[in-house]
């Protein structure tokens, strides 16, 4: 009963954190645009305002059943991912349930909550909504196949699926694996971009072309939901990426380092970016995201 | 919950310190006045530091602006629009054309009083204003909502019978929908 | 008597029985196909595998009986047998011809049955004819061949049946035996030539029934255009004896040398799913979409069952008895929406979730478990294939089921979005949901789904005993099948099944309680006419939603690979075939002169080749 008790309220504490860390790293990348552009920007803390606000909205408006659970999907997928990142490398901190699942568990629930997402978007009945899910999708099998190279690469490198077998490979090794396996490395990062979906890549939500795509009918408690959503889902990503080429963190400020470290990739190269078209998104993954992936796997094979 | 005038609660303190630091803007940019907005919104001036930015859908919005002279046509537009945003909801008139016409002040098409048909919490005045008296505008907004009196969709809410016969004046053979938050 | 004759008799006899009885009393031929459908059923669970029948016909010695592998599959064709005949009884009310309907579907799946417990080829070719020709009856059951569907079919069938038949003789001339134990037994003492050419002939033949690349030509429009009742037969379990096949031949007549076989094959059936999944993407009517899909499903069964490990054969088995399950309710799902709107086509329909809610829960159950999420069944296949595929060194293998599985997410959603999602039309405010006996199939094979991806041990137990049967020992400890939650792979990773359910469902009902609390007084529901379009207000008779051309960036991006179908590489074969008729005709002319001609040229040629040659 104790143990359960104290699983839950870890839970928590992890999905605190990583709510926190997320949002102020999303007005980071507020920030860091307004300073490229010359603007003060708006402060550090402006997405816990903006999420606030949308909770504290009186009226919320569904079209239908799907829609109100469809940013339960969302979140439901981005925690229970977050349950499964190893978040510290060492002690009883944060080890939520690491040891329940492993990479290929992963890449498959990350992709669950923007599928659940896609169809509450589907039946507000925008078109909007829906030409914003094709592309997300289609984007989707783009930037997933490098990635999945460049994990495949490692996993058959070191001989282990799971997350913390990898860190384990770290520790024992002391290198980190972009530097064992540099190409699985170039591919993962640029999937990343694709996985972050900023400029250029921010064809799903492009508000000029298809008013924000899939969140266009989603406002108040929704939209606020699916902000926090994603936030703890940024976290998740790059916990992840950390965790796997970066050797994990032994405490909080190193996580916070290397994970505001990798997160500056997307963002700084999305500031002087503009953006793809859907067709250029896709093959853009395909070009050399893919040749790196095709010679991390020869690599770690040969 | 709407905020008490005499009494504000902690919560509603909280709610309101939000409200006024994440306003979501709608741009509806019907006249001319709407070329000020980009000026406003970018590195000069830069809206963005004091919370205002912009949405793509009035689902998402907070704050709806009318830029200028608005034409019947584009009137039921509006008020679909100001409809389908969400609770609390606010309503800056920009330029002198909503507030009495400004030099369409006898045209035939447009209308003269923009709180006849959406409640206006804000007016700009200036024909065209700047983009310092823009921000003086949400800073206004900002004032009003932090002591409670933003309460426009409140009155449109009451006054709905008012509002609707307005409307109906110079809409004429438009099916007004049923209002529907 | 004994149980698998009176097994064959009851189906065959009944099934002409069925005919008789349509012609007569008609309103009895519902309840009593059904009825003989759950009778074959229990025979069929209370028949063991120990049961064997040897007899001799015309000399040549025959042996029946199930063994635990055919048995697994036997079990598909029952339940979804019956499930479908109950199906059936609505779904074809009122359709005209129903006797020859239910006595091929009958015979049908007779003959399955047949295929799965004979222990000779001889039977097994004779059963599967029986098998090729009822569904070939079916395919053509709406009268007239449109598109030569039929005659495709029928084509390949022959194909198929011509190469298996040249393999059951070449075997027969090395060995002496029909019975597939003295078969597996000294098939490897012959010359390793004849065994590949064997295994090549047997595996054209499972092929084409199982629509492998490239001889899957014939499947998508067969499939989609045979009644729906039929189809979720056709493509969850007649498909499967394709595999059937394909694991026997694999795994008894395929040596460990002759490890290039598997790869080939492997590779084969993952371009099949690859390019399947493309072409599903870019359809528009539901029908073929499934269609499509259901070939590459196979595909990933075959990769499966080819990369020849233990995790990697019982993923394909997994996955075959998996897609049955989905695979059927979609199509029943289609066939369900098919009688209640009258059209597949999902340019047409639109929002029909408030109308037909239970299709709906079914549907979206089968997607997500045909998509491979957790924590529905299709994920704990999935995740063993790709641990099978990875732990065995098949990295570029792995590469193509990835490809070919997130693609499947986009016409996962289509179908979703394009029946039941969407602008809601007054046209189809009329539409009612299916009635009960197709729901009730639906609903059961949708709870297998989920019951699967917590605690799938009730599928793998027999599949572990089926593996026995290939020669696989088990690794998996010995538990009762409720315990079966934890899956590993080979390098000791593993995935927790009942943690990720837990997990999942205690945050989706924690987060679904507070959005749906969080003020409830102000929520309000609209129509989906009530959308944000820049303030044009939209009527009701207005149609908004984005159906034509749904992937067409993924299409043009993915164009360099559909340019030219397999399609028309055949149609090409046939028209240079015709050309090459055309002049073989242009000698025969008709004209007795020009008869005269050939035969004094065919003479003068004799002549001079005999003297140059010969010598005479
Ligand atoms: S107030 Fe002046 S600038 Fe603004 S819309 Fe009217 S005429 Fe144009």
């Amino acid at each position: 009963m104790n143990t359960i008790l104290i699983q839950i309220l870890g839970a928590l504490a992890t999905i605190l954190l990583a709510f926190i860390v997320g949002m102020f790293y999303g007005g980071a990348h507020r920030k860091v645009i307004a300073r490229i552009q010359n603007r003060v920007g708006p402060p550090i803390y402006q997405n816990f305002i903006d999420v606030l606000k949308l909770y504290s909205k009186e009226t919320s408006i569904n079209h239908g059943v799907m829609q109100h659970m469809g940013p339960v999907f969302a979140i439901t997928a981005s925690i229970t991912s977050l349950m499964f990142v190893p978040i510290l490398t060492d002690g009883n901190w944060f080890s939520n349930l690491n040891f329940s699942g492993d990479l290929v568990f992963l890449v498959y629930m990350m992709v669950f909550g923007s599928l659940g997402m896609a169809l509450g978007a589907g039946q507000t009945g925008n078109p909007n909504s829906a030409i914003g899910v094709t592309r997300g999708l289609s984007q989707m099998v783009g930037y997933e196949i490098p990635f999945v190279m460049a994990m495949v690469a490692l996993m058959t490198q070191f001989h282990t699926t799971s997350i913390t077998g990898m860190i384990a490979v770290q520790q024992q090794s002391g290198t980190w694996l972009m530097f064992s396996n540099p190409f699985a490395f170039m591919a993962a990062i640029m999937a990343m971009l694709g996985m972050f979906s900023y400029a250029p890549f921010d064809i799903v939500t492009a508000p000029a072309e298809v008013s924000s795509g899939p969140i266009s009918e989603f406002g108040g408690k929704y939209l606020g939901m699916m902000m926090t959503s994603g936030s703890i889902f940024a976290f998740v990503k790059l916990a992840l990426f950390v965790d796997i080429f970066m050797g994990g963190a032994s405490n909080l400020v190193v996580l916070v380092i290397k994970t505001f470290a990798l997160y500056m990739i997307p963002v700084l190269y999305g500031v002087i970016s503009p953006r793809y078209r859907t067709e250029q998104a896709i093959t853009y993954f395909w070009k050399w995201p893919l040749f790196f992936g095709f010679i991390a796997i020869l690599y770690a094979a040969f | 919950m709407y905020n008490d005038k005499n009494a504000q609660t902690i919560v509603d303190y909280i709610q309101n310190f939000t409200r006024k630091n994440s306003l979501f803007m709608l741009a509806y940019g019907t006249g001319c006045g709407a070329i000020e907005l980009p000026a406003t919104l970018t590195s000069r001036y830069d809206a963005e530091r004091l919370g205002v930015r912009g949405a793509a859908t009035p689902r998402q919005a907070d704050l709806l602006l009318i830029t200028g002279y608005l034409s019947t046509k584009t009137l039921k537009r509006v008020i679909r629009v100001y409809e389908q945003m969400q609770d609390p909801k606010y309503v800056i008139g920009f330029g002198s054309c909503t507030i009495n016409g400004g030099m369409y002040w006898d045209s035939y098409n447009t209308i003269k009083l923009l709180d006849k048909y959406i409640p206006v919490d804000v007016y700009i005045n200036g024909c065209m204003p700047r983009p310092e008296s823009v921000i003086s505008g949400f800073q206004e907004l900002k004032r009003l909502i932090a002591a409670g009196k933003a309460d426009g969709a409140k009155k449109y809410k009451e006054n709905l019978e008012w509002y609707r016969e307005n409307q109906k004046k110079v809409l004429k053979n438009w099916p007004l929908v049923e209002y529907n938050w | 008597m004994n149980s698998l004759i009176l097994l064959l008799i009851l189906m065959f006899g009944g099934a002409l029985f069925a005919f008789i009885l349509n012609k007569f009393v008609p309103a009895l031929r519902d309840i009593f196909v059904v009825l003989l459908m759950l009778g074959v059923s229990y025979l069929f669970f209370s028949t063991g595998i120990s049961n064997r029948l040897n007899f001799d016909v015309l000399g040549i010695h025959m042996q029946w009986g199930f063994t635990s592998a055919s048995y697994l599959f036997g079990i598909i064709v029952v339940v979804l047998g019956s499930l479908a005949l109950i199906y059936s009884t609505a779904y074809m009310k009122g359709k005209d011809r129903l006797g020859y309907f239910y006595m091929n579907f009958l015979f049908s799946i007779g003959a399955m049955l047949g295929i799965l417990m004979s222990r000779d080829l001889i039977s097994l070719f004779f059963f599967w004819e029986i098998m090729t020709w009822s569904s070939y009856f079916i395919v053509i059951y709406s009268g007239n061949d449109v598109d030569r569907r039929g005659l495709k079919y029928m084509i390949f069938s022959a194909i198929g049946a011509y190469s298996m038949l040249m393999a059951i003789v070449i075997v027969n001339s090395f060995i002496g035996s029909f019975l597939l134990e003295d078969v597996f037994a000294s098939i490897f003492a012959i010359g390793s030539g004849y065994q590949i050419a064997i295994a090549i002939l047997l595996m054209i033949g499972f092929g084409v029934k199982s629509a492998m690349m490239p001889l899957h030509v014939w499947a998508p429009r067969a499939y989609s255009e045979s009644p729906m009742s039929y189809t979720a037969v056709f493509s969850g379990a007649l498909s499967k004896m394709g595999v059937f096949g394909f694991a026997l031949v694999l795994f008894n007549l395929v040596s460990t040398q002759n490890w290039l076989i598997n790869e080939v094959v492997a590779w084969l059936a993952a371009i099949t799913s690859v390019l399947a999944t493309f072409y599903a993407v870019i359809q528009s009517d539901a029908k073929k979409l499934l269609a499509y899909s259901s070939i590459a499903q196979i595909g990933y069964i075959i990769i499966g069952l080819a990369s020849n490990t233990y995790l990697g054969v019982m993923a394909g088995l997994f996955l075959a008895v998996l897609h049955a399950v989905f695979k059927s309710t979609l199509f029943m799902a289609v066939g369900a929406v098919e009688r209640q709107v009258g059209t597949t086509d999902m340019t047409k329909i639109s929002g029909l979730i408030r109308r037909m809610p239970w299709t709906f829960v079914a549907t979206l159950i089968s997607i997500i478990a045909l998509a491979g999420l957790p924590p529905l069944g299709g994920f704990v296949g999935k995740w063993m294939l790709y641990e099978a595929l990875i732990t065995s060194g098949h990295y570029y293998l792995v590469i193509m089921v990835f490809l070919s599985s997130t693609a499947a997410f986009l016409y996962s959603y289509r179908i979703l979005f394009g029946m039941f999602l969407g602008q809601e039309e007054p046209e189809f405010a009329h539409v009612k949901e299916a009635p009960l006996s197709m729901l009730i199939p639906m609903l059961i094979l949708s709870g297998i789904s989920v019951l699967s991806g917590s605690h799938p041990g009730f599928i793998l137990e027999p599949i572990q005993s089926a593996m026995a049967s290939f020669g696989f020992q088990s690794n998996l400890p010995h538990e009762s099948w409720w315990e079966l939650t934890v899956l590993f792979n080979t390098w000791g990773d593993k995935v927790a099944l009942v943690n990720v359910l837990t997990s999942i469902v205690g945050v989706f009902l924690i987060a679904l309680a507070f959005i749906t609390i969080k003020g409830y007084k102000n929520q309000r529901y609209v129509t989906t006419k009530d959308i944000s379009s820049s303030g044009e207000i939209i009527q009701p008779e207005d149609n908004m939603t984005f159906q034509i051309d749904f992937y067409k960036p993924f299409e043009r991006a993915i164009w360099p690979l559909l340019k030219r179908k397999i399609d028309d590489y055949y149609t090409d074969f046939g028209k240079g075939l015709e050309a090459l008729f055309d002049f073989v005709r242009r000698f025969y002319n008709g004209n007795g002169q020009f008869y005269a001609i050939y035969v004094m040229a065919f003479l003068a040629l004799l002549l001079i080749a005999g003297t140059k040659y010969f010598g005479f």
